[in-house]
């Protein structure tokens, strides 16, 4: 067979439309998600079990089924629960923010907790009240700790934001399957989209590990 | 809601249910052995002082992190067969697909557990006068694969749970008898909620195992 890669200028504009779509979703998933696992991870943290409970299920459950499950749960069943029609836009919206709500509170946990104990006791031994303890010590410090992989995490959930395709939301994957299908050039159609989704995360993992040299050179200082 | 659940309606049709399980276990286990074996050949090949070794390993791995992996599974389906002319069982592409997915992230998590071994672990070898081979096979190699051991599991399940994308390209996995069974009996609700519950049953054990470990290794490291 040959392969005729001058047919995807003729998509260009079609590809990025759905190279929009994929990136507007992922940075609008990306604010509302991290949000949510800030205030999920603090909410694990508790030492209220009626609020440490729920959302330890909540992030066990998000971290335990695959995120095309949630997807189509969101997209069919919740409909179907609240009896109001959910545009495709938002339950893709509701999916990712919930999944990256849950592996962002496991990050936030984890630097949280990497924030030593000897720092509570500083406070504790300087008399600072625990307001000033939470947002002056651990809080910025753990914020800093949990930089790099929050950043992972974007790019994950980047990655995974091509998952909305298979409940039919024209985003990067869906375009891109579509000509592929229309045109019956699945190898370089295929193979464009796969470029593009490197092109953009590659960087990204580079600048993940430069940013963590960074702060490890930072903390040992 | 006007919509009232009815179990029965997915209890009554757990066969095919199980059936797709057994196709989802089957495409993880295989995965994982081309993932845990392969992907420590690529570690080396990674790790290798020769540019020719090294840079196309480099690529492969950076390749299947940075793009979606149904990107991967829908190009693979699609490519592969046309490309070289090879037509495999569905299972067994969708087993290949992950299987080199997985190689490229545990090859990572080997880096990482062999280049964490301490440099000074390496000089007191040098200084008791153990050959290279020795200080690979005796000190290198027992303290990097027990390191990497938390990572390699939490990309199994990891697999396991993009396991449900062959559904994409029909393979008659877990979660493609599900959404088959959702659209026959029209019950989504009880239907995807029970195969959400299918796949954190497998995953939440091995993901507590993996919590156990670590915080073991934690307590040893200290």
């Amino acid at each position: 067979m040959s392969l005729d890669f001058s047919i995807l200028l003729k998509f260009a504009d079609a590809l990025a439309l759905g190279l929009w779509m994929t990136l507007k979703l992922t940075v609008l998933c990306v604010v509302l998600g991290s949000t949510l696992g800030f205030l999920i991870g603090l909410a694990r943290a508790s030492e209220n079990a009626l609020i440490r409970v729920p959302a330890s299920v909540f992030v066990e459950f998000f971290r335990g089924t695959p995120v095309l499950i949630q997807l189509f749960w969101i997209f069919f069943c919740l409909p179907l629960i609240l009896g109001v029609e959910l545009s495709n836009l938002a339950s893709a919206t509701i999916a990712l923010t919930l999944y990256m709500g849950a592996i962002t509170s496991e990050t936030f946990r984890a630097s949280l907790r990497a924030v030593g104990r000897e720092q509570m006791d500083a406070c504790t031994a300087l008399g600072l009240p625990r307001r000033v303890q939470i947002t002056n010590v651990i809080l910025p410090q753990a914020v800093l700790l949990a930089v790099p992989t929050l950043l992972s995490n974007c790019i994950s959930l980047f990655k995974e934001s091509a998952l909305v395709s298979a409940v039919g939301m024209a985003d990067l994957m869906f375009i891109g399957q579509n000509i592929s299908n229309n045109t019956a050039r699945p190898v370089e159609v295929l193979t464009a989209v796969a470029f593009l989704y490197f092109v953009i995360a590659f960087p990204l993992t580079r600048l993940v590990t430069r940013v963590e040299g960074r702060m490890l050179r930072k903390l040992a200082a | 809601m006007d919509y009232t659940l009815d179990i029965g309606a997915v209890t009554r049709n757990l066969e095919p249910l199980f059936q797709g399980l057994a196709v989802t276990l089957q495409l993880t286990v295989a995965a994982n052995i081309i993932g845990i074996t392969a992907g420590f050949g690529l570690a080396l090949l990674v790790l290798s002082r020769f540019a020719v070794l090294r840079v196309p390993a480099m690529l492969f791995v950076e390749f299947f992190r940075c793009t979606p992996a149904i990107v991967q599974i829908v190009w693979f389906f699609y490519c592969v067969p046309m490309l070289f002319n090879v037509f495999l069982g569905p299972v067994t592409m969708g087993i290949l697909a992950l299987g080199m997915n997985l190689t490229a992230f545990n090859a990572e998590a080997y880096r990482a557990a062999i280049q964490a071994v301490p440099k000074e672990h390496l000089d007191a070898g040098i200084a008791l006068g153990l050959s290279p081979t020795q200080r690979v096979l005796n000190i290198v190699l027992p303290q990097a694969l027990r390191a990497s051991v938390p990572v390699l599991l939490t990309n199994g399940i990891g697999t396991f749970q993009q396991s449900a994308l062959v559904a994409i390209v029909g393979v008659q996995d877990l979660m493609y008898q599900g959404k088959t069974l959702a659209t026959q009996t029209y019950r989504p609700i009880e239907t995807f909620t029970i195969i959400a519950l299918f796949y954190l049953a497998v995953s939440f054990p091995v993901s507590q195992i993996v919590g156990y470990l670590e915080r073991r290794r934690g307590l040893a490291v200290r």
